[in-house]
C-alpha cells in the first residue's frame, strides 16, 4: 500500500531487462541471468499488486473511518477527510503519518489503527501471493 | 551483455587491475595470467566477480569484490577488506585476501580487492529446496546449526578493543539513528509502520553489555556450506563494534527463516530451533540471551532491510542504476511491514 515506484516505472525497467536478454551473445552471466528472473519476479508480483488494489485500498479506507468513528478531536476530523481523498496507498500513508504524529502514544484511537494496519499488511500479503492469470 | 567465451576473458581490463593488486600485495608474480573471469549473481551494494589465475602453472581461484559508484549503500570497502585481515588468524572460515585498490577510478568503477574463493555455495532460504536440506540437516547431525551458533560465538568474543582495528564502533542509538537516517533520506514515499516501528524500538533501549565484533548481517545465506558444513563466512560489509545481540535479533527474523508472501520455515534462519540456538550460544558465550532483547533487535533488523531496500527502490528511481533487483526490492516490504506488526504487538 505505501509503495514507492509507479508501475510504469517497473514495466519499463523489465522491458529493459527482455531487450538486453534478447540482445545478449551466448549463454547468460550468473549476474545477468538473475536480472532476467528478478525481471520476471516484478511481473508476477505487479500483476498480483494491481489485480488487489483497488479492492485493498477501498477495504482499509472503510477500517480506519471505523476505527476513528466517535472521535470527534480535530485530527481526527482531518485525518477522515484525507483518508475520503485518497486515491492510493501513497495518500492514504501521508494521511496516516501526519494522523499518528498529532495523537499520544498511549491513546486508544492509535491502537485500533495499528489494529487496521496489522490486517491491511496481512490482506497485501496474501493478494501478493496469489496466482494471477 | 556480454556472455561469457570459454578460455577468453571478456574484460581484460579489470582481469589487468586485478593481478597488478595482487601483485602489490605480493600474491601473484609477473608471469601469473588470469584464465577465467565472470560477474556472480548476488551483492546489492557490492559487485562480485569470479576469477582464476594460474600461478606458474598452478590455477587458484579467487573473488573481487567491488564497490561501484552508485552502489546501494556507502559502506566503507576498506572496513571490510580490514575485516577480513582481522580475521585472519581467527578459527573461523574466512577467506584470506590478497590486496585493496582504494582508489574510485578502477576497472571496476570503484575501490575494490581480492580474495581467496572458498568452496561451498550459499544457501538461499527463498528457496524450497534450500530449505529442504537445512531441515534435514537439522534432522540429521545438525552440523550447519553447530556450525551457526559457534562461529557466532567466535566472532562475538572478538573483544571491541580488539575489532575497532577494523570495524566502526557503533552504540544502541547510533545503529537506530544510522538507519533511521537513511530511511529519512531514502524513502520516497511516507510510511506509518516504520515510524511508528523506529518510535517502539527507541523506548526499548536495551542495558548496554560488553561491545564486540558484530557481523551486522549474519545468515546463513551470508555463509557457503557444502550441505554439510558451513565453508565460509562472507559479507562482512555491515560488520561494526557493538551489541552482539543484534546479529541474534537480525538473523531471527521471518523473512530469514525465507519468508516472502508466504511464510517460510519455523527454523531460525531455517537452521535451527530457536531454543536449541539461544541455549548453545550461551553456553559458548557464557552471555544468557534475553527474548525481549532479541526482539528488539529483531525490529532493528527489520528497520535495517527496510533501509537497505528504500535505498535500492530510491536508486533506481533517481535512474542510478538499471539494475531490477533495486526495484524488485519494493515487493520484500510488505513482508518486513508484516514482521514489525508482530513484534510491535498489534
Amino acid at each position: 500500500m505505501f509503495n514507492a515506484l509507479r508501475s510504469e516505472q517497473l514495466l519499463v525497467g523489465v522491458g529493459r531487462m527482455l531487450r538486453a536478454a534478447a540482445d545478449a551473445d551466448g549463454r547468460l552471466e550468473d549476474y545477468e541471468r538473475s536480472q532476467v528472473l528478478s525481471a520476471y519476479s516484478v511481473t508476477r508480483l505487479l500483476a498480483a499488486e494491481q489485480a488487489a488494489a483497488r479492492e485493498l485500498l477501498e477495504w482499509t479506507r472503510a477500517a480506519l473511518d471505523r476505527a476513528l468513528a466517535g472521535d470527534e478531536r480535530a485530527e481526527a476530523q482531518t485525518a477522515r477527510d484525507q483518508f475520503v481523498a485518497a486515491v492510493d496507498g501513497t495518500e492514504l500513508g501521508d494521511a496516516l503519518v501526519e494522523l499518528l504524529a498529532a495523537l499520544p502514544r498511549e491513546d486508544p484511537t492509535r491502537t485500533r489503527v495499528h489494529g487496521v494496519l496489522r490486517e491491511m499488511i496481512d490482506r497485501e500479503l496474501s493478494a501478493l501471493a496469489a496466482p494471477v492469470g | 551483455m556480454t556472455g561469457i567465451v570459454p578460455a577468453e576473458i571478456g574484460d581484460a581490463a579489470k582481469a589487468d587491475a586485478l593481478l597488478e593488486t595482487m601483485r602489490a600485495a605480493g600474491s601473484a608474480g609477473q608471469g601469473d595470467v588470469v584464465t577465467y573471469f565472470e560477474q556472480l549473481e548476488g551483492g546489492w551494494s557490492r559487485h562480485s566477480y569470479a576469477a582464476r589465475v594460474a600461478h606458474d602453472g598452478e590455477e587458484r581461484a579467487y573473488i573481487v569484490r567491488a564497490r561501484p559508484s552508485g552502489s546501494l549503500l556507502d559502506t566503507d570497502l576498506g572496513q571490510e577488506f580490514r575485516t577480513y585481515e582481522l580475521l585472519s588468524d581467527a578459527p573461523l572460515p574466512t577467506p584470506g585476501v590478497h590486496g585493496y585498490e582504494p582508489a574510485e577510478d578502477t576497472p571496476y568503477d570503484g575501490p575494490f580487492f581480492v580474495m581467496d574463493r572458498l568452496e561451498g555455495h550459499a544457501p538461499n532460504v527463498w528457496r524450497g529446496r534450500d530449505r529442504k536440506k537445512l531441515l534435514e540437516n537439522w534432522e540429521g547431525d545438525r552440523q550447519v546449526a553447530t556450525d551457526l551458533v559457534e562461529h557466532l560465538a567466535t566472532i562475538h568474543l572478538i573483544d571491541g578493543e580488539r575489532a575497532a582495528a577494523a570495524a566502526t564502533p557503533r552504540t544502541f542509538t547510533e545503529t537506530v539513528d544510522r538507519w533511521e537516517g537513511v530511511y529519512d533520506e531514502m524513502r520516497l514515499v511516507n510510511d506509518p509502520v516504520i515510524e511508528e516501528a523506529y518510535a517502539w524500538v527507541r523506548s526499548r533501549e536495551p542495558d548496554p553489555v560488553a561491545p564486540c565484533l558484530v557481523h551486522g548481517d549474519y545468515r546463513i545465506g551470508n555463509c557457503l556450506t557444502d550441505d554439510r558444513r558451513i565453508t565460509g563466512i562472507l559479507d562482512w560489509e555491515l560488520s561494526f563494534v557493538g551489541d552482539p545481540r543484534f546479529d541474534l535479533g537480525y538473523m531471527s527474523l521471518d523473512y530469514h527463516a525465507g519468508k516472502f508472501t508466504t511464510p517460510g520455515s519455523a527454523l531460525l534462519n531455517a537452521t535451527a530451533e530457536h531454543a536449541w540456538f539461544h541455549e548453545r550460544y550461551t553456553a559458548l558465550t557464557g552471555r544468557p540471551v534475553d527474548p525481549e532483547v532479541v526482539r528488539t533487535f529483531t525490529a532493528l533488523g527489520a528497520l535495517m532491510l527496510f533501509s537497505i531496500l528504500t535505498t535500492g527502490i530510491s536508486v533506481y528511481d533517481q535512474g542510478a542504476t538499471t539494475d531490477i533487483r533495486m526495484a524488485w526490492g519494493r515487493f520484500a516490504l510488505p513482508g518486513l511491514r508484516q514482521d514489525l506488526a508482530r513484534l510491535m504487538d498489534w
